[in-house]
């Protein structure tokens, strides 16, 4: 059997989490094992933990420029493992733009397993470099929630996209014949930022941003993603469509708002959090994933939105447990 | 059944491959015959060389192909699409929101999601089938990928029912060996690309009738990596293919904003003529000449967000 993982090695910023079923039902960690500049960290299980939980952390919460983590991530037939971060991943800034500062992740999913990735942003400093690697190879019916959105920088420090590069690129693979092998890509989002590149242009990067102070992209797959990537859907399908005009007197619309169900005053009072947020969004279904881009004009709005249509489907919570949703807190 | 038409199509093709694996062992023995010059190994040249002037039909020049590709008239339906445009305006209606300051941003995001594609196929047609898989698997935006689909089949068909018969005339295999053999001189790498193209549409054909469930199909026809081949068959150097291919994006965007009502005919002839968009263009192929298709990418995020929101747009003359 030929693993298209790292063989795990003592090198810098290496490491490994391998999550099991426990024969006692519920998900724990066979292996966790790192190097400076990566910290895991995972609190003692409990009996209500509904998936492992792990922390990624960086010593100092961020990467110096030039440092590297490798990440290997092996979730057994059945388990569970949710990721989460403790706060924004800084990237210092980079010396010389041929100073790369990365991080790396494969992750092995096997049948029936699921991992939920959902990371505070990164937050790349003025003159960084920065590229991101995330391969998910994906056995049968395995699920996959996985979370990658950037900030424009320091904006307290009037940082607006002014890194020198940051580049992050996703990938979902399907197993192949072999446990361990990669079978067919099927989705690949690749994000490319960068000064060199919006030269061409003629705009500085930011202007090439429109506002957006943070981006994200949520990658959906699996059975037990199916619930909240059909919500989604839904919910793209019934936002309002730009340039209509509601006709109603204002008296009429707000007794029409008032005998409706819950569930679509939630629905508006959150399309009137987007428009006031300037939070733009698309949902889209590709190769049985479903993904979410979304932009927001400040960072902490894009953190409620996404925080908000996740907590309200409610299934990762009940899957993974209250904590894998802890970095889309508002 | 198989009509005559068909089956004289095929011994062409077989005559071909014949040729070039004749070709193949001539370059390995380079004293045995002078023909080995006319094997596959530079696709780069612009200017084929061409052994005897009764091979060199007008009809079958590069040149000639190469005004047919940029011809805003063809039938690929690239008026039906506004890349986003539509969509932008939409969302930014301030006085802010110019085509001029849409056009750098669609062109950017285009040529580093797309032309990596495009340069790949002409480089490698071979490689067809494999790039439209990745390609299908990197445009994560219905909107984006119903407008590349549509485009790429549009262009399958070109190439099928109009480019075909002249690149590859059914005659050429029952006239003799030797007129095939120089058709394939004149415009350098033809027979191996030639059967690619015809695999693939064998193998779309077959995609498409079958259900398969959850799995996504192994070819879409996609713009990009189409384009590519055929422009490398039709015998455009990798320069020109990449060129026109990003040309022919600003001509569709400027004729979708005449569409739009955002300014005259003439205003989009002056653009279209302008050093500005002449240095765009060369500006992001220069840009993508070495970037892989693995390394291709969104350099314009938000674009993804105005192209994937086109369908909620109220009223829409459009389909992307």
């Amino acid at each position: 059997m030929t693993s298209p993982f790292p063989k795990s090695a003592s090198l810098p910023g290496d490491g490994r989490i391998v999550v099991r079923l426990l024969p006692a039902g519920g998900s724990g960690l066979e292996t966790i094992s790192y190097q400076y500049p990566l910290k895991l960290i995972s609190p003692s299980p409990t009996v209500a933990q509904k998936s492992a939980l792990v922390f990624l952390l960086s010593y100092g919460g961020g990467l110096v420029g030039g440092d590297g983590v490798n990440l290997s991530v092996h979730i057994r037939r059945g388990s569970s493992l949710s990721l989460v971060t403790q706060g924004h991943t800084k990237i210092f800034k980079s010396a010389t733009p041929d100073i790369v500062t990365s991080q790396k992740m494969w992750a092995q999913v096997d049948e029936e397993a699921a991992v939920c990735l959902l990371p505070d942003p990164v937050q790349p400093f003025e003159d960084s470099v920065y590229e991101q690697t995330q391969i998910f190879t994906l056995g049968k019916r395995a699920s996959l929630c996985l979370l990658d959105w950037v900030t424009q920088g320091r904006a307290a420090r009037g940082e607006d996209w002014t890194f020198t590069r940051w580049t992050g690129r996703n990938e979902v693979w399907t197993q192949g014949s072999d446990s361990g092998q990669m079978g067919r890509l099927l989705i690949r989002d690749n994000v490319i930022l960068s000064q060199d590149g919006s030269k061409p242009v003629g705009l500085p990067l930011k202007d090439t941003m429109h506002k957006m102070s943070v981006l994200g992209t949520l990658i959906l797959r699996g059975p037990v993603m199916e619930s909240i990537g059909n919500f989604f859907m839904a919910e793209f399908a019934a936002l309002p469509r730009i340039g209509s005009r509601d006709f109603r007197s204002k008296e009429d619309q707000e007794k029409d708002a008032e005998e409706k169900p819950e569930f679509e005053r939630w629905r508006a009072r959150r399309i009137a959090m987007e428009k006031q947020q300037n939070i733009l969004w698309s949902a889209a279904q590709v190769r049985g994933c479903v993904i979410v881009k979304f932009g927001a004009a400040t960072v902490e709005a894009g953190r409620s939105w996404i925080g908000t249509m996740l907590r309200r489907e409610g299934s990762i919570a009940s899957h993974f447990g209250d904590s894998a949703l802890m970095c889309v807190e508002p | 059944m198989a009509s005559q038409d068909e089956i004289e199509t095929e011994i062409a093709l077989l005559e071909l491959r014949l040729q070039e694996a004749k070709a193949r062992l001539n370059a390995l023995n380079p004293s045995s015959s002078s023909s080995s010059s006319s094997s596959s190994s530079n696709p780069n040249s612009s200017i084929p060389s061409h052994p005897s002037p009764s091979a060199f039909s007008p009809a079958s020049s590069p040149m000639h192909f190469l005004l047919l590709l940029s011809d805003s008239a063809l039938p690929i339906g690239s008026f039906a699409f506004s890349s986003g445009l539509e969509s932008f305006a939409a969302h930014n209606r301030s006085a802010a929101s110019s085509f001029s300051s849409f056009l750098p941003l669609s062109l950017s995001s285009y040529a580093s999601s797309t032309l990596p594609f495009v340069l790949a196929a002409h480089r490698r047609p071979q490689c067809l089938a494999e790039l439209d898989d990745q390609l299908d698997a990197a445009i994560i935006c219905t909107v984006g990928r119903r407008a590349s689909v549509a485009q790429g089949r549009a262009l399958l068909s070109i190439w099928e029912r109009s480019f075909k018969p002249t690149i590859l005339p059914p005659s050429a295999s029952s006239t003799s060996t030797s007129s095939s053999s120089s058709h394939q001189t004149a415009s350098g790498s033809i027979s191996p690309d030639a059967l690619v193209l015809s695999d693939f549409s064998a193998l779309l054909r077959r995609e498409s009738t079958k259900s398969s469930a959850g799995e996504p199909p192994l070819v879409s026809a996609h713009l990009g990596p189409l384009f590519g081949v055929i422009a490398a068959v039709v015998g455009l150097s990798l320069r020109q293919t990449a060129y026109v291919f990003m040309l022919s994006h600003v001509k569709a965007l400027v004729s979708a904003a005449v569409r739009a009502n955002m300014f005259g005919p003439y205003q989009a002839q002056k653009m279209l003529a302008s050093e500005h968009v002449q240095a765009l263009i060369n500006a992001v192929v220069e840009r993508e000449w070495h970037t892989s298709v693995e390394e291709a990418g969104q350099s314009v995020p938000v674009m993804d967000l105005w192209v994937g929101r086109h369908e909620l747009l109220y009223s829409r003359i459009f389909n992307s």
